[in-house]
């Protein structure tokens, strides 16, 4: 049973109309990308969800059935920025935000120094979150997030002011949570991301779905025939049964003519004496996917 | 503890932790007394106490000048001294010895016309203790009993009644006017100082999207009436320390005091100001989280509450009408606003007389406003809280809305 179920939501700021019929489903167990430029309306779906919006129109279903008091306690929320009361010690503000989501002070006692620990952040539970660097700050609104022990944890750009140690520690924490059969929505630009982390993902631009699916699934559909070659003596102006020839760093992308096929263009490459290095078919990354998407969506709507 | 007590709890201890809040509790008090120490020692110091000199050419005066009171630094005397003629008068004046002298001349029982030589302007007071002694004498000289001579020195009491019997005014009840003042003080310190606090927390805040993670934990009528206990809870715990200042003060300067013993203030009256200023309280603060939705900055929001008391202080601005007809339509106006009804009710209870109907239909008044103002509110920190830029218009609070769910 999918945990979360949004169905044709819409919502309207006066006459801007920041999300219109997007649907889809969040199952138990895995890590789902909501993904789309800045202001395709991903805050704004995150936000109806969590119930902050009504929508115009359309349901949300959580755990079940519509958001209730009781179901905010087992949910975990990290927005884009900040989120931390500034000037009020880092353990002072966790502690209030947990009594928040219904802990009892010995659960908090508990299990607070363990995700300190773990966040590294010992040492400076003590300090106000104004005195933190942006990352430790980050890193004390994911326990704020996650102390509760939440069935549902939804993240606003989760790796945003990580380094990379951080970041690690962070996506290693998500397939923990997945591995525990957490629900787990993840908005990001960094696409590099979601393709290590996300078991399904959906698309939206100016508040409408481009495209939703599987990761893998998704490859599939936008995979083309094009091969990248790393040659090397120098390539030909001009290949049989090559329409396009694209020059990388140290490699090329071939764009196969209509009907010829990989191995096709391995034999004619051999044919022509042209030693490589290596030879692969090229699966478009999801930047590339995203990039196109979004710009073939744009054309849609102009 | 539920959710409400948590924020609650939090918003007291976290505004009682910071400096402004010490800073505000000790400052009031030690600022009022050094105004008043200030004002107390300037008035002592314009306060001629230098005895005033009397000539007596009319052979008036039979008594001796009463110096029986004890001039001190608090309750000055002006004390007088009889001279036998006005040149022994002028010489006490060169040697500085009298601040000035009265003549009484020979036909004074005809023309009543007192002369008094001064080389400056004489206080009130000099006035007052001349026409005293002098009228002391004359009673006195027609052999009037010396106790109804006391008795007419006291005056008489007036005791106004309106022709539909009850009292608009009795002389008697001057000790009621404490309690408006006690209204009037406990009203803006809670609007200044525990409102302060509260739109200023809300809206930074907004500014920290802390909101955002509340509403995610907690409805927005949990964290309305969440702190609006803790911001309440923190207005009384400044008045109680001022309270007990007081009354260690009081015990202290308990010989000065005596007239305290004396107020007749009935509970009933305390308590009905009280819990009137409680809920005018509770109005403003969730006016003032509407109005936070709107802010996008604390500067902002410190603008707006020195408003807030302007609606809060009308009775004191038409208090020559309240004086006047307490019952009169501005004064029953203005005890059905939730900003100015407990000054006005206290007020007018204090002067006059407020039907048990009148009291209760204010109060029904006041908490259906009160309720229906903490509904608003709530609704604003969920619509109008996340949105920084436009600024939330009033108008969008009546967009309606289909339920997600």
């Amino acid at each position: 049973m999918s945990t979360i179920i949004v169905d044709k939501i819409a919502k309207s700021f006066g006459s801007t109309q920041a999300v219109k019929d997007v649907s889809f489903e969040v199952h138990p167990g895995e890590i789902f990308g909501l993904l789309g430029p800045n202001g395709s309306g991903k805050t704004t779906s995150i936000r109806v969800i969590l119930d902050i919006y009504q929508a115009d129109s359309g349901t949300v279903t959580i755990l079940g059935g519509p958001m209730t008091n009781e179901k905010l306690n087992h949910i975990g929320y990290i927005p884009e920025e900040r989120g931390l009361y500034q000037d009020v010690p880092l353990d002072r503000c966790l502690t209030y935000l947990a009594t928040l989501k219904g802990m009892t002070e010995d659960q908090i006692k508990d299990r607070l120094p363990k995700y300190l620990a773990k966040f590294d952040l010992t040492e400076h539970a003590k300090k106000k979150a104004k005195e933190l660097s942006k990352g430790m700050q980050q890193k004390g609104q994911l326990i704020a997030a996650l102390l509760h022990d939440p069935e549902i944890i939804i993240i606003d750009e989760p790796f945003s002011a990580l380094d990379p140690v951080n970041t690690q520690l962070v996506k290693d924490l998500l397939i923990e949570q997945r591995n525990a059969g957490k629900t787990i929505v993840m908005c990001t630009h960094q696409m590099n991301q979601v393709e290590q982390l996300c078991d399904r993902l959906v698309l939206i631009d100016h508040g409408q779905v481009l495209l939703q699916g599987e990761l893998s699934e998704i490859r599939d559909r936008f995979r083309t025939n094009e091969v990248i070659i790393e040659a090397l003596n120098p390539l030909p102006e001009h290949i049989n049964g090559v329409s396009k020839i694209e020059r990388l760093n140290d490699a090329h992308r071939l764009t196969p003519q209509v009907g010829i096929s990989a191995h096709d263009l391995l034999n004619e490459l051999v044919s022509q004496g042209i030693e490589l290095n290596s030879f692969e078919v090229a699966v478009p990354t999801l930047d590339e996917i995203f990039i196109r998407v979004v710009k073939e969506g744009n054309g849609h709507n102009e | 503890m539920n959710k409400t007590m948590s924020i609650a709890r939090y918003e007291y201890l976290h505004h009682v932790g910071r400096k402004r809040f010490w800073i505000a509790l000790i400052g009031v008090p030690l600022g009022f007394v050094l105004l008043l120490g200030l004002s107390t020692l300037l008035s002592r110091l314009s306060f001629d106490t230098r005895p005033v000199g009397i000539v007596d050419h009319a052979a008036l005066i039979q008594i001796e000048p009463d110096h029986s009171k004890e001039s001190t630094f608090f309750e000055p005397q002006i004390y007088l001294q009889v001279f036998p003629d006005e040149s022994a008068a002028r010489v006490a004046i060169e040697t500085n010895k009298i601040q000035g002298f009265a003549v009484l001349p020979e036909d004074y029982l005809s023309r009543f016309q007192i002369v008094y030589w001064a080389n400056k302007q004489p206080l009130s007071d000099v006035q007052s203790v001349i026409t005293d002694f002098v009228s002391k004498n004359l009673m006195v000289s027609e052999n009037i009993d010396p106790a109804v001579v006391s008795r007419i020195n006291e005056g008489s009491q007036i005791s106004l009644q309106s022709l539909d019997g009850s009292q608009v005014y009795d002389g008697s009840n001057t000790d009621r006017i404490a309690v408006p003042i006690l209204v009037g003080v406990l009203n803006f310190i809670l609007v200044m100082t525990c409102g302060g606090y509260l739109l200023q927390a809300l809206v930074e805040e907004k500014e920290n999207r802390t909101l955002e993670i509340l509403l995610t934990s907690v409805s927005p009528k949990e964290i309305m009436t969440g702190k609006i206990i803790g911001n309440l809870s923190i207005g009384f715990t400044e008045i109680g320390a001022w309270i007990l200042l007081l009354a260690i003060a009081g015990f202290i300067f308990r010989n000065k005091l005596e007239f305290l013993m004396g107020l007749d203030i009935s509970f009933s009256y305390v308590a009905i100001s009280v819990a009137l200023t409680i809920f005018s309280f509770i109005f403003s603060a969730a006016l003032m989280v509407t109005i936070g939705a709107m802010m996008t900055s604390t500067a902002e929001a410190q603008g707006v509450i020195g408003l807030m008391v302007i609606p809060m202080m009308l009775p004191v601005y038409f208090f020559g009408t309240f004086m006047n007809n307490p019952n009169g339509l501005l004064p029953r106006v203005f005890s059905f606003l939730p900003f100015s009804s407990p000054l006005s009710i206290a007020l007018r209870m204090a002067i006059g007389s407020v039907s048990r109907t009148e009291i209760l239909l204010a109060f029904v008044v006041i908490v259906l406003m009160t309720l229906l103002m903490v509904w608003f509110a709530a609704s604003a920190i969920k619509r109008g809280m996340l949105h920084f830029t436009p600024r939330l218009l009033l108008r969008r609070k009546f967009n309606k809305e289909t339920p997600n769910a």
